[in-house]
């Protein structure tokens, strides 16, 4: 016993007795568990868990195994992350398997120097002699020597079979919502300006083309034709049978009329001043940007302020605001289909929709999802928004500068392969499936996920390895054709402690939750929160069966790869998306439910359980050095829970795009003069959204500790510093999802639950 | 006593009027037997300097059913205070403020001198007039560049304070907004869709009652539909005063783009004539109803969808001739012409009128939207191109001034006839609609628009003429005494240009004559020129609803039963027949009729035929006798410039012809002139008088083109010359390739032609006239 225990410790596989470890968060950032391929150049070679990530480093060989382990097997994947060592290769011919178009990789067996053998179907393949060459050294050789076979993720350029017609021009199209509410949100204002200061850096080139529609019961389209002094404003008021008021100038050139879109962006925020007008045709607009770029595809950004009260796709009020903490959620499910039907005949024709919603009131993000959720789109939600409001403005704006300027692929579509005897059977992101294998993305963003479930079809014995590839296929904004392929090589597991040490629990709660959205709306959120419950539940009762212990010690055992996951199912279902008994409007919940589908992993994550630091005294931290040589403090990871605080400290909590910063009464004088820059306690305002720069080395410490962590994300995050007492200080206190809120039980309590129904 | 030719042209300088009968017949069947019925041109506010400007209301017959107008034909008793009604014979009290009045004080009304007068009512709202420009943008480059200078020139012809509107349209019909700031502004609707009224002004928020907020300032709004509306008076966003924008309507004016929509290879484009109008109707319609205001539409081609289309987009079908409407093979035309008569019928009873400016070297389809011009009022113009001097020109004299600088231009009348009770009213032709008013002073026997005693004039001009009849209702049983006078009042209610409200007045009195007895008087007091225009009137009024050959008959009958009731002669004797003078003209009249563009339409397209009844039913006579006969001018070396017979005899080797057809004002040099010309003899200083020959007709010509409206065609051609055909087609074929042999070849030049001449015409005229069994 204790040899084995030492043994699994080395190997990191104790047992936890989670009962017993209430701090079950290690101190630093959690690293994706590795997957050893037994080959040292293999292991370097596979893809990133950034980007390619399996639920498990080791795959069960048979389907009975896994069914054993009671885990959820799948993959996720984000495949247009922004990369900085990308390798990229122009050649004539790009070296795919004949049987089933598998990119060759570094995971393919070279049956000799002519020949190469596919790692998922197995056929063997000529090498072409092109192949020989090294592009990067320029000299012949060594195949292996050539980048794909290097390198996991690898981009090539594609020629010309690869184009159905030529690579389209970036096309971007705003559609505005001007109803009464939009205009009061008064949203245009930071739009306008933010997209008048990325007009020069939107993705694109010289063919790069804009273009508006506002709406409200009307539709207001923009001539921006060469030759007008002022653009020309044309409202269309028969929105039940739309058409376009013109075939031309309403979608331009940027580069040609810049001055005229420029003109249109400084009138666009009051223009609609005197209008009070409260309907909102979102349909009707839809349909007509539809029409306005159908022969070339692009992006539609919607801005939706209102429920879409009018016209095609018109809806009605839903929620009932009474029923908000109810145990029973309805109305998850669209009220109709004409979202989805229209999201697909965009996608047909290569265009995506994203949502950027600034709703005040219930807009029925459930049923207008559907736009974003079938094309390819991304959804940003930006509840009760008020531009007069700091934080919001501030958040807005830096989403909405990333999401301008941020790599943007179009008419692309990815198809995942994998080796014969697997199969992916359900897809999770937002696409359209056209073929089993194929997911249309009309856009493709460095933000977007995906998810799929994998089972197993035959034994796997025979193997000792399995190969999923991603190959996405995407237009860039300069116009090139371009080809992505990700390789994701797992070995395989004969024994149920293998599957069970093999398990990644982060990965695991992704597509746990991306499940979860499902069933919550296929069956009920109900049956969604039994179905986390079980799988802890099922999950640790094999851990224990897999450990052979009889009816042995009591506790709640867990290995130490899985030792999180009742914590971070615990997170779930007290998070926004899952969680009853709370008060939850139904478009932040559907929002919630969205991101499931769609975020990368690390930001998920962040969303189901945020990073909560002790800032006060970072002077004490270990440091690390960031890329510009600068010393960062690392403090350690702290519980979402009230005992992690202290009166004398200042807490910083990351949620990824928002931060807040906690700072107890009883905090160090020093802490307030020198690392906030006030002069005492009271000093902190309810609106401190800034910290300031200090020439002290306290606040110099903070800023850049918080400034490492926006170094991971896409954008600042804003950041709001709030005093204990405050009354907004539950911006803060809500996340600390440890404890017990209001009905939700406490993660402790959750565990001894647990106990109670582990076999 | 001044000869009837001098009474007759003092009534027209005074009145405006000219009666085809100057003496009345004083019972219903001697009337009838004149064969010319008893009626009037009548020129409502034709314009007169000399008018006293009175700043009251006139005074009324208080009789409840009369209500005619104290004038100078009433008795008055100045000691009482009394006057006495002229056509229903009520005593009336003056009102107060003629208290002062006696023999030596009387007011204007009473003068003789003001037969006709004209009362400014001061208490009435004074509104500008309203311009609403719809412009097709359905044309090339140069077409549209023309037709938007003219439009921006118009914008400093029409007064600042009128309101102005802009209606664009091609495919699609693009309201827009005026006076906005930042972004110009349109609203836009399919061609394809014909929306009603009512559609309209929701669609447009026109109906919406100005609900802000109240802490909201009251500014320009947007367009809406939502509960709340905006905080303006509506029609605002689309009728600005033209002081207030003029200077970016002529920038939105400027920017106007051709119509965007691609017209692929053997198409038409899709123009929306129909929905733009119906548009223009709808939006005056809500929101100035009965208020002066006029649609001025320009036209680059035929409507080819949606509401009103006259034609497909395929260039391959041709649109629609005489022969197709003959056969009953105009697919468009009926629904066309319904679509475009409602919109007319909308307009006029709204007090709104349409012009029509059509430039296309094809149809436009003026032919089925007519009416929207002859029920308003509106003008038709017609030419080739935005580019010529003729839209240009004529476009600059809609916004013709008067002396005192005001626009020649009515809006919003109604004209109404009173008459003594001999008499009854039969009807009216002109640009009018019928108010359909009825009255016991209505006749049961129609005559052009009858069953009323009220006409509605939308627009007018000092110019426009109303063609009136009148039936004589007295039984012969029943004597008139000696001495006794029939009379009528014309009333002309309208909105001046200045926006006043003025009311015209001309009552005039003729002797009753008995024709059993004292024929000779009557027919001494026929004016033949009056009797020629309101004839072809009724004619052409006709023959827009019967068949070519009936209509003919119908004018051959009655010319003959005139000649047979006034010629002198032996029966069955055609040498004897002679005509008095006032008389001898109107066989001549007649026959020119009856060769006109008016009757013979197969060599005309349905447009030009429409365009041309449109002008003669709304010109004065003067005009309107020289579209029904041309006139001919002769120069020479022999003497000064003399008018000649429209006759082929006319034409000279040696001689230079202008001939006035009111439409067309053309030049023709004879043979040896042309060749003369061609040699370049004008240019050298010894054959300076062939020089002063060629420019004197030119002369002539140019002073009337600059002030006939619409202006003429100006045609300069010559002896064998293509455009000769236009001189050709209208002279007396006195000389045909029939008869040439047996004039001998001196007379003149021959004329290629089936027609009768005027010398077979009359032969035949006399023959029948004598005839004992006709
Ligand atoms: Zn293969
Ligand atoms: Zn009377």
């Amino acid at each position: 016993g204790v040899v084995h225990a030492g043994f699994s410790k080395l190997w990191g596989q104790e047992n936890y007795d989670l009962l017993q470890c209430p701090n079950v968060l290690p101190p630093f950032k959690i690293e994706p568990p590795k997957i050893a391929l037994g080959q040292e150049f293999l292991d370097a070679a596979n893809c990133s868990p950034d980007i390619f990530r399996c639920t498990m480093t080791k795959i069960p060989e048979t389907n009975t195994l896994l069914q054993k382990s009671r885990l959820p097997l799948g993959i996720l994947i984000h495949p247009f992350k922004d990369l900085d060592h990308l390798p990229v290769i122009q050649c004539s011919t790009i070296v795919r398997c004949r049987a089933c178009r598998t990119y060759i990789n570094p995971f393919v067996f070279f049956v000799d120097m002519k020949r190469w053998k596919c790692n998922l179907c197995y056929r063997v393949n000529e090498l072409p002699e092109e192949f020989q060459f090294d592009p990067v050294s320029k000299t012949y050789g060594d195949p292996s020597r050539r980048p794909e076979i290097k390198s996991s993720t690898i981009e090539y350029i594609a020629p010309s079979e690869y184009m159905l017609r030529p690579p389209q021009p970036a096309v971007y199209l705003f559609l505005l919502d001007v109803s009464h509410a939009a205009i009061e949100s008064e949203y245009l204002h930071v739009f306008c300006n933010v997209l008048t200061s990325c007009l020069s850096n939107l993705p694109g080139d010289a063919r790069t083309q804009v273009g508006f529609i506002a709406f409200n019961s009307a539709l207001h389209f923009y001539s921006l034709a060469d030759g007008l002094s002022q653009p020309h404003e044309m409202t269309v008021l028969d929105i039940d049978d739309i058409f376009l008021p013109c075939p031309d100038n309403l979608i331009v050139n940027l580069h040609e009329r810049k001055e005229l879109i420029s003109d249109l962006l400084a009138q666009l925020p009051t223009r609609f001043n005197n209008s009070y007008d409260r309907g909102s045709a979102l349909g009707a607009a839809l349909q007509a940007a539809h029409k306005m770029i159908a022969s070339t595809g692009g992006r539609i950004t919607v801005f939706q302020a209102s429920l879409p009260s009018i016209g095609p796709g018109a809806l009605t009020v839903r929620e009932d605001p009474s029923q908000r903490a109810g145990a029973e959620v309805h109305h998850l499910n669209p009220a109709n289909d004409f979202y989805k039907r229209l999201a697909l005949e965009c996608s047909g024709q290569q265009i995506a929709v994203d949502l950027f919603i600034v709703n005040s009131q219930y807009c029925d993000l459930a049923t207008i999802s559907g736009i974003s959720r079938f094309s390819g789109g991304c959804i940003h939600h930006f509840p009760l928004f008020k531009a007069s409001r700091t934080p919001q403005a501030t958040s807005l704006e830096r989403t909405l500068k990333r999401y301008l300027t941020r790599k943007i692929g179009f008419e692309a579509v990815m198809r995942i392969r994998c080796t014969r005897g697997l199969s992916i059977h359900t897809f999770h992101g937002n696409f359209f499936v056209r073929s089993t294998d194929l997911l249309s993305l009309p856009n493709v963003n460095p933000e977007a996920g995906f998810g799929m479930q994998v089972s197993i079809d035959e034994s796997l014995s025979d193997l000792h390895t399995v190969c999923f590839q991603a190959a996405l296929l995407y237009t860039s904004s300069k116009g090139e054709r371009r080809i992505r392929v990700h390789t994701l090589c797992v070995p395989i597991a004969s024994t149920l402690p293998d599957v069970m040490a093999s398990a990644d629990q982060q990965c695991i709660v992704g597509l746990l939750a991306k499940m979860a959205v499902d069933r919550s709306m296929q069956s009920s959120l109900a049956d969604a929160r039994e179905a986390f419950i079980n799988v802890a539940i099922d999950i640790l009762s094999s851990y224990k069966l897999s450990l052979n212990l009889g009816s042995g010690p009591s506790g709640l055992l867990a290995p130490n790869c899985m030792k999180l996951l009742p914590l971070y199912i615990s997170a779930l279902l007290k998070h926004i998306a899952f969680r009853t008994g709370t008060s939850t409007r139904l478009d932040d919940r559907v929002k919630a439910m969205c991101d499931m589908k769609s975020l990368p992993l690390y930001f998920l994550i962040q969303k189901i359980y945020p990073d909560l630091y002790p800032v006060h005294n970072l002077e004490d931290q270990n440091t690390t050095l960031n890329v510009d040589g600068e010393a960062i403090p690392q403090p350690p990871h702290l519980q979402l829970s009230a005992r992690s605080l202290d009166s004398k400290g200042a807490f910083l909590m990351d949620m990824g795009e928002h931060m807040v910063l906690l700072v107890g009464q009883n905090v160090s004088h020093t802490f307030l003069n020198e690392a906030l820059g006030v002069p005492d306690y009271n000093s902190i305002t309810e609106e401190m959204f800034d910290l300031p720069n200090l020439d002290t080395p306290h606040n110099q410490r903070l800023n850049n500790f918080i400034n490492y962590l926006n170094d991971e994300k896409p954008f600042m995050a804003t950041l709001q510093i709030v005093r204990e007492n405050s009354p907004n200080r539950n911006v803060f206190i809500e996340h600390l999802i440890e404890d017990r809120i209001e009905t939700a039980l406490s993660y402790h309590e959750f565990l001894q639950h647990l106990k109670t129904q582990v076999k | 006593m001044a000869t009837f030719e001098e009474y007759i042209q003092q009534n027209e300088d005074r009145d405006g009027i000219r009666f085809t009968w100057n003496v009345w017949p004083s019972s219903r069947i001697e009337a009838t037997r004149l064969v010319v019925p008893l009626g009037c041109l009548y020129q409502p506010i034709k314009e007169r300097s000399d008018l006293p400007p009175i700043q009251y209301d006139p005074v009324l017959c208080t009789r409840n059913n009369c209500r005619a107008i104290l004038n100078p034909l009433c008795q008055v008793d100045y000691r009482a205070k009394l006057w006495v009604c002229n056509f229903c014979f009520q005593r009336n009290p003056f009102p107060p403020q003629y208290a002062a009045i006696s023999e030596q004080h009387q007011p204007a009304e009473l003068l003789p001198a003001f037969s006709t007068i004209e009362y400014t009512i001061t208490r009435a709202q004074c509104m500008p007039p309203i311009f609403l420009l719809v412009v097709d943008t359905c044309m090339d480059e140069e077409e549209l560049g023309s037709l938007k200078d003219s439009l921006q020139m118009s914008l400093s012809l029409i007064p600042p304070n009128s309101l102005i509107g802009l209606i664009t349209f091609g495919k699609m019909v693009q309201v827009h907004e005026l006076g906005t700031e930042g972004c110009s502004k349109s609203y836009v609707f399919r061609g394809t869709k014909d929306l009603t009224a009512k559609q309209i002004q929701d669609m447009l928020g026109l109906t919406k009652v100005p609900a802000a907020p109240q802490q909201q300032q009251q500014q320009p709004g947007q367009p809406l539909r939502g509960p709340q509306t905006q905080a303006v008076p509506p029609a605002n966003r689309f009728l600005q005063p033209l002081a207030k924008c003029d200077m970016s309507l002529t920038d939105l004016i400027g920017e106007l783009q051709r119509d965007p929509w691609p017209v692929p290879q053997g198409k038409r484009s899709l123009r929306s004539t129909g929905a733009a109008l119906s548009i223009a109707v709808g939006l005056l319609e809500c929101t100035y109803p009965n208020t002066g205001a006029r649609i001025m539409m320009f036209l680059g081609g035929p409507c080819s969808q949606g509401p009103g289309q006259v034609v497909n987009d395929d260039l391959k079908q041709p649109i629609r001739s005489h022969h197709d409407i003959q056969k009953d093979n105009a697919k468009y035309m009926k629904k066309a012409i319904k679509h475009y008569e409602s919109l007319a019928t909308r307009s006029a009873t709204n007090g709104h009128s349409v012009d029509i400016y059509s430039c296309a070297l094809d149809q436009t389809g003026l032919m089925e939207m007519k009416q929207c011009c002859n029920s308003t009022g509106g003008h038709m113009v017609m030419a080739d191109s935005f580019n010529s001097s003729l839209f240009k020109q004529t476009f600059q004299r809609v916004f013709a001034r008067d002396q005192k600088g005001e626009l020649k231009m009515a809006f919003n009348g109604t004209l109404e006839v009173k008459c003594s009770r001999e008499l009854k009213i039969q009807g009216g032709i002109g640009s009018c609609v019928s108010l359909n008013v009825k009255s016991p002073l209505v006749s049961d026997t129609e005559i052009g628009m009858g069953n009323t005693v009220q006409w509605k004039m939308c627009t007018f001009t000092p110019s426009t003429t109303m063609a009136l009849f009148f039936e004589v209702v007295n039984q012969h049983s029943a004597p008139i005494p000696q001495g006794g006078r029939g009379c009528i009042q014309f009333i002309t209610q309208y909105q001046h240009t200045s926006g006043q409200r003025r009311i015209r007045v001309t009552t005039i009195a003729r002797n009753w004559a008995d024709a059993t007895t004292t024929l000779h008087h009557i027919s001494a007091g026929f004016d033949q020129e009056a009797a020629a225009v309101l004839m072809s009137r009724m004619v052409v009024y006709k023959a827009e609803t019967d068949d070519g050959p009936d209509v003919l008959r119908w004018v051959d009958r009655m010319l003959i039963r005139l000649c047979q009731k006034f010629g002198e002669y032996n029966k069955d004797d055609p040498n004897s027949f002679r005509l008095s003078e006032n008389f001898s003209l109107y066989p001549q009249f007649m026959y020119h009729l009856r060769r006109s563009q008016f009757l013979q339409v197969f060599n005309n397209s349905p447009d030009e035929t429409s365009f041309y009844r449109h002008m003669l039913m709304r010109e004065d006579l003067t005009q309107s006798l020289i579209m029904i006969q041309p006139i001919l001018y002769s120069y020479s070396f022999n003497g000064p410039p003399e008018p000649v017979l429209l006759d082929t005899s006319s034409i000279q080797a040696d001689r230079i012809l202008l001939m006035d057809t009111f439409f067309q004002i053309l030049i023709f040099h004879g043979e040896t002139i042309a060749q003369w010309r061609s040699l370049k003899y004008q240019d050298m200083p010894e054959y300076e008088n062939f020089r002063q020959l060629l420019q004197a007709p030119v002369d002539d010509a140019h002073e009337i083109l600059q002030t006939r409206f619409p202006m003429p065609r100006y045609i300069d051609t010559e002896q064998g010359g293509s455009q000769a055909r236009f001189l050709l087609s209208k002279v007396n074929p006195s000389q045909t390739h029939n008869n040439m042999y047996s004039y001998g070849g001196d007379g003149g030049a021959p004329v290629l032609t089936d027609d009768v001449s005027l010398q077979v015409f009359m032969d035949h005229l006399k023959k029948l006239a004598v005839s004992s069994t006709a």
